[in-house]
């Protein structure tokens, strides 16, 4: 920097050039810093005031810019003019390219005099805190703004993941907050405008590293697809546009959202399906189980197809062979575990993919063990699996389904109406009838020939109420027991104080209120500690007094005794007063005889 | 559980006796002797008087330390004092 400023004194336009072109070597790196930082900041930080601290600090610096260079020399005003025009040009056409953005910088580092800093931004300060201001300032020593900008950068760059998310998830929300900081001031504009094109640009170069790639975007996906399934459920079931409407609007969100989804997921793909499947049962009405397999191989390849719209790569991997699934598996491994987490949420499908994929590894051992599984994924992928390999069996399977359903209740049932397409499809309709008739009938009439309605009713409300009423036996026993057995057995095992510590306590707390002092949690336990030696004592001296006596029952005098040689009970002090003194009237009627009507003593003596 | 250091000191106190534990305790203690009826309560007024004794020798000594609150030391200074005055 002392290069710089000696030629300052020469005041040419030469040595102005030479020095900008220094200038602009030695900080171009530091520059770019900065101006990641800055936009890094503004993206980290929507608050406005955070931003508007940046913008005007980027104006402090430009005036400082122009102040220093007015004061100067006429040469520095066309320098400040260029570098000012520049940066806004190229601010306005791209942030990204640094050097051209590292122009400014020089001025800002070069820049010699406090003075005019502080009058100019004071202005601001109002609006800012004092720290933002200081921080130009820090910044001429190329040697201490490197380090104070990388601690930053980490900083950010750990936020960044956090903000990334955000604004991937809410990108609507970015700009408005952007947009005002900017209003305030028209010098601030420019460094605004700057700023806010900053922040769309930087993302994508952030983004590559792969900071928090993975669940944003296809977040990002299931929201839209949610929407876009409701409302294709909507379309698909367009008779039925009346009664799936009349539930949403009058039940609450989250239990519509739970309940259609499952349905909606199909029907998204589904709404095309459904008029390619349903032509394949009326050609052969004769056997309504033939039918039943026909239209599910049909519609099939067209279910699959809609379940992969979501992501390119899954046609492919669908209409082919499993194996190419498997390696669609080894390409994403993280994706499977990131939709099991995902599965619990509204937006399916990821889960649906999901299953997918893995359900092929399983199919094996799963033909066998469908029916037991209560799993969501596992149970789609059951789905999947018996499309292809148990159709024959399928009326069979969505039976116990039904009964899997009913103990499991309404999740699982709504869940597997996602298989809707499938034959299965009324028998589940049919069931959530039973549990929720608003849904389950657009479906019907949507996805089934009325033929085949009637036929899967007939069948599968049959076992129903068999299946309702094992639940209605069975739930009530559970709870009779539950609520008989636990009270005894909490009543049991409640945790017993130790009994000698409890009297122990009693004396303590004795203790406490004679000593009329606070005292510590030690003392307290010393005291137990001195009781418990004190009482030992008193034992072997009673057993002393009795031996003597020639007893073996410690009687009221050896008490008296013993209090007598302890000091208690004087000649003066005997021990009824001592009684009278200290122990509640129910004790000293005990121990002090007393006469009462019909001419007796008690207690006698 | 914060327990905390102090502990104020007690406004009210239960007088009742536990004659259950001092009857115990004594069994315990001797289980070849018989405290007789009233003797629980005899015996209860005994650790009476000597706690009373005990927290007055213990708060002697903490007024002696300039210690507005009872600490271990002064009842250890106490009870070594009481225990040996009670001492049969």
């Amino acid at each position: 920097m002392a290069n710089n400023f000696s030629p300052d004194s020469e005041p040419t336009a030469r040595t102005l050039l030479r020095r900008v072109l220094d200038t602009a070597d030695s900080c171009t790196p530091q520059r770019r810093r900065s101006d990641r930082i800055s936009a890094q900041r503004t993206l980290l930080e929507t608050p406005s005031s955070r931003r508007r601290s940046i913008q005007t600090k980027v104006t402090a610096r430009q005036r400082s810019h122009g102040a220093r260079s007015t004061g100067r020399l006429a040469h520095g005003q066309a320098g400040g003019q260029l570098e000012e025009q520049t940066p806004r040009t190229l601010l306005k056409n791209i942030l990204l390219t640094a050097p051209e953005s590292s122009i400014v910088m020089p001025q800002s580092v070069v820049k010699p005099a406090p003075a005019p800093q502080v009058v100019q931004p004071s202005r601001r300060k109002s609006s800012q805190s004092s720290l933002e201001l200081q921080l130009p300032e820090l910044e001429p020593p190329p040697t201490l703004a490197p380090v104070l900008l990388g601690s930053g950068r980490r900083k950010q760059k750990l936020r960044l993941s956090v903000f990334q998310k955000e604004v991937e998830w809410g990108p609507q929300g970015l700009p408005v907050s952007q947009e005002p900081p900017g209003n305030p001031d028209a010098s601030s504009l420019t460094s605004s405008l700057n700023l806010t094109f900053a922040t769309p640009l930087q993302p994508h170069s952030v983004r590559k590293p792969g900071l928090a790639r993975r669940p944003p975007t296809r977040r990002a996906i299931d929201v839209g697809a949610l929407l876009q399934d409701l409302q294709n459920n909507s379309l698909a079931s367009t008779p039925l546009v009346d009664n799936l409407r009349a539930p949403v609007a009058t039940l609450p969100t989250d239990i519509v959202l739970e309940d259609t989804q499952p349905f909606s997921q199909p029907l998204v793909g589904h709404s095309p399906n459904v008029h390619y499947s349903l032509p394949h049962p009326y050609p052969g009405p004769e056997d309504a189980e033939g039918t039943v397999h026909h239209r599910t191989q049909g519609s099939i390849p067209e279910l699959q197809n809609h379940k992969l719209q979501p992501e390119p790569a899954d046609p492919l991997e669908m209409t082919e062979a499993e194996g190419s699934k498997r390696a669609m598996e080894a390409k994403n491994p993280e994706e499977s575990s990131g939709d099991e987490d995902i599965s619990d949420r509204p937006g399916k499908r990821p889960s649906v993919r999901r299953s997918q994929r893995t359900v092929e590894p399983k199919i094996p051992e799963e033909s066998s063990g469908d029916e037991d599984i209560s799993d969501r994924p596992g149970k789609r992928s059951s789905v999947k699996r018996s499309q292809r390999t148990r159709r024959p069996e399928e009326p069979k399977r969505s039976s116990k389904d039904e009964d899997i359903s009913d103990r499991l209740g309404k999740r699982p049932s709504v869940e597997r109406s996602r298989r809707a397409v499938e034959p299965e499809e009324p028998e589940r309709s049919s069931e959530d009838e039973d549990i929720s008739d608003r849904p389950a009938s657009s479906e019907l009439a949507s996805n089934v020939p009325e033929f085949l309605q009637a036929k899967q009713l007939d069948q599968f409300l049959e076992p129903a109420p068999s299946s309702g009423a094992t639940v209605l036996s069975s739930e009530p026993q559970e709870p009779v027991l539950a609520r008989t057995h636990p009270r005894p057995r909490t009543a049991v095992p409640r945790p017993r104080q130790d009994p000698h510590k409890g009297g122990l306590n009693h004396y303590t707390k004795l203790f406490s209120f004679y000593a009329k002092m606070p005292m510590e949690r030690k003392a307290l336990e010393m005291v137990e500690k001195c009781l418990d030696k004190y009482l030992q004592h008193l034992c072997n001296d009673l057993e002393v007094f009795a031996a003597h006596a020639g007893r073996k029952t410690v009687k009221p005098e050896d008490l008296e005794l013993l209090m007598r040689r302890q000091g208690l009970v004087t000649d003066q002090v005997s021990l009824h007063v001592l009684v009278e003194r200290h122990l509640p009237l129910e004790y000293r009627q005990l121990i002090i005889p007393c006469a009462f009507s019909g001419n007796s003593v008690f207690p006698a003596q | 559980m914060a327990l905390s250091a102090t502990v104020s000191q007690k406004k009210h106190v239960k007088r009742k006796a536990p004659r259950g534990f001092l009857r115990r305790l004594f069994k315990r203690q001797k289980p070849h002797l018989r405290l007789e009826t009233r003797g629980d309560v005899l015996v209860h007024l005994n650790c009476l008087l000597f706690i009373h004794r005990l927290a007055e020798e213990a708060r002697i000594n903490a007024c002696e330390s300039k210690c507005g609150i009872i600490k271990k030391d002064h009842v250890v200074a106490a009870a070594k004092v009481i225990l040996k005055k009670s001492r049969a």
